[in-house]
């Protein structure tokens, strides 16, 4: 089941960013994504999970220029979304393979795919109510903002850090 | 690079873009990355407070035989999402039923129970623990640990049923047994003759020869059957019992010292084993079925190696007395004929049981024409080795393993050498 959502991810991804591409005329922009994307898929057949993290940062850059380029900000989000949603998968079900339980397969498969609908969910809201919200800030209010978000960022990252791959004996 | 750094390093490529663009389209693209990364610090594991316990169905199984290991891991901390437990095992153990490695959500106070079966080759294993890897759902938070258990499993080696090693050491210990003793007494085979004494049973005087003297009776004496001292070597050196492609006559050599012990050991005799491979490892004499059981378990944890010189092979006499049967099971090597030499002039009658090396590097090598030459070479100079080693005395068994190790036994091991040879000399004239 899993296998089948990488596909479908990458799959989507691609072509959700591809459209936004094809609509703006940018056909040469519009290959390079599909190749990317054919690449992801490849290479994933191929059991070459690595490949996984730059395909993902590159959609996710891609996606963020191409909105300068005036493609719709909600088909950059789908493809940010969806890429994320496999890269994601592609590392879920390596833990997978660590065993060969089939109970433990379909109960950690359920778990994670609803965790991650929660989080599709909770996105496309948040990003649904970036559309509707207007605020106007001056430039001191929004350089103020940028920096809380930056320090609120590292915050969380560190957090995050610190946590990694402590040993308890 | 971590999963952490790649999503905070979009994350702050698409709010600078954004910022600098004043582009509020480019922000948004960051919602999805930040909540992701939210989700990780809000599920992740905190403390990890695991404690695990392990059964297993028996500690000592044969090879084919399995064990079921029993495995249970409470949880007494906060839930956890996702976690990974891996019970590590060595080589020889394969998995058998179920798995040795679960991923599974573990709720707070809450346990966990399964099983795996294993079976394997011969050796030892100590259980010490669990590897633990817990995560949150999405695994960016991962926390480690190593939750010991006891238990320890011991693969017994392969068992060879040999009815008998007929062996003539020449002094044998004061209690019977099958060893003929090289003295008058009570017995079955014929052994002399001498003067009538009083007590001796009618049964024994000879007639025929009492008829052809005068006044004088004789009686007929038997040769005494007792029990032996037998010391078993086995050859572990690495040199010698491990070839290229990781393969080693080592197994054959125990396969053949259990089948050799327990024949031993059934027909009284006090037996005492000596591993040499990777430290000297010494099974005091003794009689019986605990015996064969200590040998057994020495025989179990038997591994090759060369931490011993066995130039300096030394066999204890307060172990062995000199004349007491020793019993070498090696492969052999060329520079192993003095030391063997230097056995024979301590004054221990020496038999040598060899798995051939030759013919268990053939059989890996193929068939080339350069593997044959080769092996014609290898055999000549080992028959030569053979020969020069049945020159000073020594019993020897060329053992083909592809022969199962009772058969080569029956054929070479079951009647005393004496007799073999006068059989072998009859088939020539």
């Amino acid at each position: 089941m899993t296998r089948y959502a990488i596909y479908i991810s990458i799959f989507a991804s691609t072509v959700t960013l591809a459209i936004g591409l094809v609509i703006k005329e940018f056909l040469i922009p519009t290959v390079g994504v599909g190749i990317l994307g054919l690449i992801w898929a490849i290479s994933y057949t191929r059991n070459m999970y690595w490949v996984a993290a730059p395909e993902f940062a590159l959609f996710t850059i891609i996606s963020a220029i191409s909105i300068w380029g005036g493609i719709s900000s909600w088909l950059a989000f789908a493809c940010v979304q969806f890429s994320l949603i496999a890269w994601d998968l592609t590392i879920f079900i390596q833990r997978l393979q660590i065993t060969n339980n089939k109970d433990d397969h379909s109960k950690m498969e359920r778990m994670h795919f609803i965790q991650l609908g929660l989080l599709a969910g909770l996105s496309f809201l948040g990003v649904f109510a970036t559309t509707r919200l207007r605020v106007n800030l001056t430039f001191g209010g929004a350089a103020i903002l940028a920096m809380l978000g930056i320090w609120g960022i590292s915050a969380l990252v560190y957090r995050l850090r610190r946590h990694e791959d402590d040993i308890d004996v | 690079m971590s999963r952490i750094a790649l999503l905070a390093a979009l994350i702050y490529i698409i709010f600078l873009a954004g910022i600098g663009s004043l582009n509020g389209s480019v922000l948004r693209l960051a919602l999805p990355l930040g909540l992701y990364l939210l989700a990780g610090l809000w599920r992740g594991p905190e403390k990890l407070n695991l404690s695990a316990e392990r059964t297993l169905s028996t500690e000592q199984i044969r090879p084919g035989e399995s064990i079921t290991v029993i495995i249970t891991v409470t949880n007494h901390g906060e839930s956890l999402d996702q976690v990974s437990l891996h019970d590590p095992l060595p080589d020889f153990l394969e998995i058998f039923e179920g798995s040795n490695n679960r991923l599974v959500r573990l709720p707070a106070q809450d346990s966990l129970s399964w099983s795996y079966s294993v079976r394997g080759r011969r050796g030892s294993h100590t259980f010490n623990g669990l590897s633990i890897l817990a995560e949150d759902s999405l695994g960016l938070v991962v926390k480690r640990t190593f939750l010991p258990t006891r238990g320890q499993l011991l693969v017994l080696p392969s068992v060879a049923r040999v009815r008998h090693i007929a062996i003539q050491p020449r002094q044998t210990r004061v209690y019977s047994g099958i060893i003929p003793a090289r003295q008058g007494g009570t017995g079955i085979e014929f052994f002399g003759l001498r003067e009538y004494q009083i007590g001796d049973s009618p049964h024994h005087i000879n007639w025929r020869l009492s008829a052809r003297q005068d006044n004088l009776l004789y009686s007929n004496q038997y040769e005494q059957e007792r029990v032996a001292d037998v010391g078993i070597v086995v050859d572990g050196r690495s040199r010698i019992n491990n070839f290229c492609d990781r393969s080693s006559i080592f197994d054959d050599s125990v396969l053949a010292a259990v089948a050799v012990s327990s024949a031993l050991l059934s027909d009284g005799n006090r037996v005492g084993l000596l591993v040499y491979g990777d430290r000297a490892r010494w099974t005091s004499p003794g009689y019986g079925k605990r015996q064969r059981e200590r040998i057994m378990l020495n025989l179990a944890l038997a591994k090759t190696g060369e931490s011993q010189n066995f130039k300096s092979l030394f066999i204890p006499r307060r172990m062995f007395p000199t004349n007491s049967q020793i019993i070498l099971i090696s492969p052999l090597h060329s520079d192993d004929l003095p030391v063997l030499a230097q056995l024979r002039v301590s004054g221990y009658p020496l038999m040598v049981i060899s798995p051939d090396p030759v013919s268990f590097e053939v059989r890996r090598l193929g068939n080339r024409d350069s593997v044959k030459l080769a092996a014609r070479i290898a055999r000549l100079e080992r028959e030569i080795m053979l020969r020069d080693l049945r020159g000073l005395g020594i019993q020897v068994v060329n053992w083909n393993t592809v022969i199962p190790f009772d058969q080569a036994a029956r054929a070479s091991l079951s009647r005393p050498i004496t007799f073999l040879r006068a059989i072998q000399r009859e088939g020539r004239q």
